[in-house]
């Protein structure tokens, strides 16, 4: 635009303090240094990337975003309370700007065998916990945003269930972000264990206070152990001026089931990337997407699932509903390497274009190397049917509403897969007000 | 209540409707009968405001007002109802909530309070039972993976509930067998009333078996051809669409 763009993303580590956390640490900052040499290497991803094909990095870049990570502590429980759930009865962690804030969280008791803290909390105290979680499912070699992440290594919340803990009520996550004098970017880099047997449910969410301008960055690393279970409902109400980033790494054991809901409606640039990898045979990951996108807002879903091993199921079904000059990217790959035999993979795409000047691009792929698997692939990119509608009519509702009760009809399969009644009416009623001030040309 | 006058439509180039007249009176129940591709379904259409059909010529008033000046909604808001032939299935859409918020938009524009969760629950069962519906159906999306007696059992349901002034029923004993029939037309039926009107579109006498008409009209090539009461139906079926097409033509 004005020539003055950086050159990388180094940029966004400048700002840390000496004293960041976990320093002294020589295996942490070990992972650091390789981190930032990756992010080196990495530069500044172009066009001509596949994974950032239809997706420019200029507009990131351009925004001079720099990792602060001074606490924000003034706010009180009064200043968030829109934006948390009452009915959701859960264990709550609050992260204000990527730092966790015990005086908003409300962890409450937690059953024998279940850890849930902060990061940085327990770097300080028993970083030894900690040292096979850090890239124990993303692995050394990270792609750029990742590597960002482990580079700027912060704060974040930790789960860690034990064999065979069972936690009832869910672990919530708020990821709270408030806007900065300068553009802040903030790197949670969360890491969720569930061991063998044991069983969780996760919700996160990344909400604003208004409508200011920032950065998340997050990382997710989840392993789930032998017959673990994880129930796991994102939702992304980033302000509409932000940009949103996520790199989530599962890791699957054998006989593990893993759910994930993703719903996307904020941000002005957001980018998801899911990679799945199934370690051990009859893993089952379900993993559902639903993305709004309207004027200025951009929302990008890169899946790579890897089916590695025999005998493992994977379900994709991601929903896009798109208006005024909203776009939208679905790059999902699915690989069945030559012994995973048995795989059984579905994975669908389906957008509903409320305007004609909406965009989506999707790429739905499978590569296929073994020969005894049931495989399947479908997008669909579709308006809403006059008939529907005409119907709809018929019976007295006009026509905006009948075009709602429609588009949430599309949604349905996505949001009725929440893990409670609460988040589903929390999030019908977000997508129902985003369609309420949709353009319809 | 509702007066057709001189009315023709197009759908693209073809002239369907050519200059039809119907003039249907408070509680009266009117038999539109015709070969297929006669323009039945094409007067249903056009009378609840389906696009995709041109009025060239003509008018329709429905209770002093003009008809065709109006949205679908609108038309369906002061008491004009269809019974679709092919009802829509609405995958995803609830049957309840859908239903809730079309009684409480027709309600509002009559001036009536919007239902609460409790009276509309208790007035959706008793409606239910007219129709012989279970009320898993309440759970279910509209009309999706219902099977074809289900789906016409659906319409008369929501016309039981939203309870219109004129209700357009537009072939609907196509694809039901007999036991659905009578459920179908028993539901009608209950809803007949010296206020509401109907019209019942059918392409066969079998249905006026049990839904009797107060008049017959026989609809060819975009015009009714021939009136009469009842009987005329029997003669209808006795002797087929040929015979009354043959007369107007020597006539």
């Amino acid at each position: 635009m004005n020539g003055t763009a950086p050159a990388s993303f180094e940029t966004w580590l400048t700002a840390r303090p000496d004293d960041r956390t976990g320093a002294g640490l020589d295996w942490l900052e070990a992972r650091r240094r390789s981190a930032l040499d990756q992010v080196r290497e990495h530069g500044v991803p172009s066009a001509k990337q596949e994974a950032w094909r239809y997706t420019s990095l200029k507009r990131l870049l351009e925004q001079g975003f720099a990792q602060v990570d001074d606490t924000v502590t003034a706010l009180r429980l009064d200043d968030i309370e829109e934006l948390l759930i009452p009915e959701l009865d859960s264990h709550r962690v609050v992260m204000v700007n990527g730092r966790y804030t015990p005086s908003l969280s409300a962890l409450g008791d937690l059953p024998h065998g279940v850890r849930v803290t902060g990061l940085r909390a327990l770097l300080a105290n028993d970083p030894d916990a900690l040292r096979e979680r850090i890239n124990g499912v993303a692995g050394e070699r990270q792609p750029l945003f990742a590597a960002l992440n482990t580079a700027g290594l912060d704060d974040g919340l930790v789960v860690l269930l034990d064999r065979g803990a069972v936690l009832e009520r869910p672990i919530e996550l708020i990821h709270l972000s408030v806007g900065m004098d300068e553009p802040r970017v903030a790197q949670p880099r969360h890491l969720v264990a569930i061991e063998a047997g044991a069983q969780a449910t996760l919700v996160e969410r990344y909400v604003s206070l208004g409508a200011s301008l920032y950065c998340t960055n997050s990382v997710l690393e989840l392993s789930l152990g032998r017959d673990a279970v994880l129930k796991h409902d994102r939702i992304q109400e980033e302000s509409p001026n932000a940009f949103h980033i996520t790199g989530l790494y599962l890791s699957q054991e054998e006989n593990s089931r893993y759910q994930g809901t993703n719903i996307g409606l904020g941000g002005a640039w957001a980018r998801t990337d899911l990679f799945t990898r199934f370690q051990g045979e009859h893993a089952e990951c379900d993993l559902l997407g639903l993305y709004l996108a309207g004027d200025r807002q951009l929302t990008d879903y890169h899946i790579d699932v890897h089916h590695a091993v025999p005998s493992c199921t994977s379900r994709e079904t991601f929903k896009g509903i798109l208006y005024g000059k909203g776009r939208a990217v679905f790059d999902g790959r699915v690989v069945v390497a030559k012994n995973a035999q048995k795989t059984d993979a579905a994975m669908s795409n389906k957008n509903l274009m409320l305007s004609e000047n909406a965009e989506i691009d999707t790429k739905p792929q499978l590569e296929i190397n073994a020969d005894d698997v049931k495989c399947s692939h479908g997008t669909t990119v579709g308006q809403i049917q006059p008939e529907m509608l005409f119907y709809l009519r018929s019976r007295g509702l006009s026509a905006p509403i009948a075009r709602r009760m429609l588009c949430m009809g599309f949604a349905g399969e996505v949001i009725d897969a929440l893990h409670a009644d609460a988040l589903r009416e929390r999030v019908s009623e977000q997508v129902g007000q985003r369609l309420e001030s949709a353009p319809l040309t | 209540m509702l007066s057709v006058k001189g009315l023709r439509a197009n759908v693209g180039e073809n002239e369907i409707l050519k200059g039809l007249d119907l003039e249907v009176g408070p509680g009266e129940v009117h038999a539109i009968m015709g070969p297929n591709g006669s323009g039945k379904s094409t007067l249903a259409h056009v009378l609840s405001g389906r696009e995709g059909y041109e009025v060239t010529a003509g008018s329709v008033t429905f209770e002093g007002q003009d008809l065709l000046a109006l949205e679908p909604e609108e038309r369906a808001q002061r008491g004009l109802f269809l019974a679709f032939q092919y009802p829509v299935e609405l995958p995803g859409v609830n049957n309840t909530y859908f239903l809730k918020a079309a009684l409480n938009s027709v309600r509002k524009s009559r001036g009536e309070d919007e239902l609460d969760a409790v009276s509309f629950l208790r007035l959706i069962k008793e409606k239910l039972k007219i129709l012989h519906l279970d009320d898993s159906l309440l759970k279910r999306s509209v009309n999706a993976g219902f099977s074809g007696g289900e789906k016409k059992r659906n319409e008369i349901f929501q016309m039981a509930l939203l309870e219109p002034k004129l209700a357009i029923l537009d072939e609907t004993d196509s694809g039901l067998d007999i036991d659905a029939l009578r459920v179908v037309a028993d539901g009608v039926n209950a809803l007949r009333s010296p206020e509401r009107s109907m019209i019942v579109v059918t392409h066969y006498q079998r249905l006026l078996d049990y839904i009797e008409p107060d008049h017959v009209h026989v609809l060819a090539k975009g015009r009714i051809i021939r009136s009469g009461g009842k009987e005329l139906a029997l003669e209808l079926e006795e002797k087929g669409y040929g015979w009354v097409v043959e007369e107007e033509r020597a006539a």
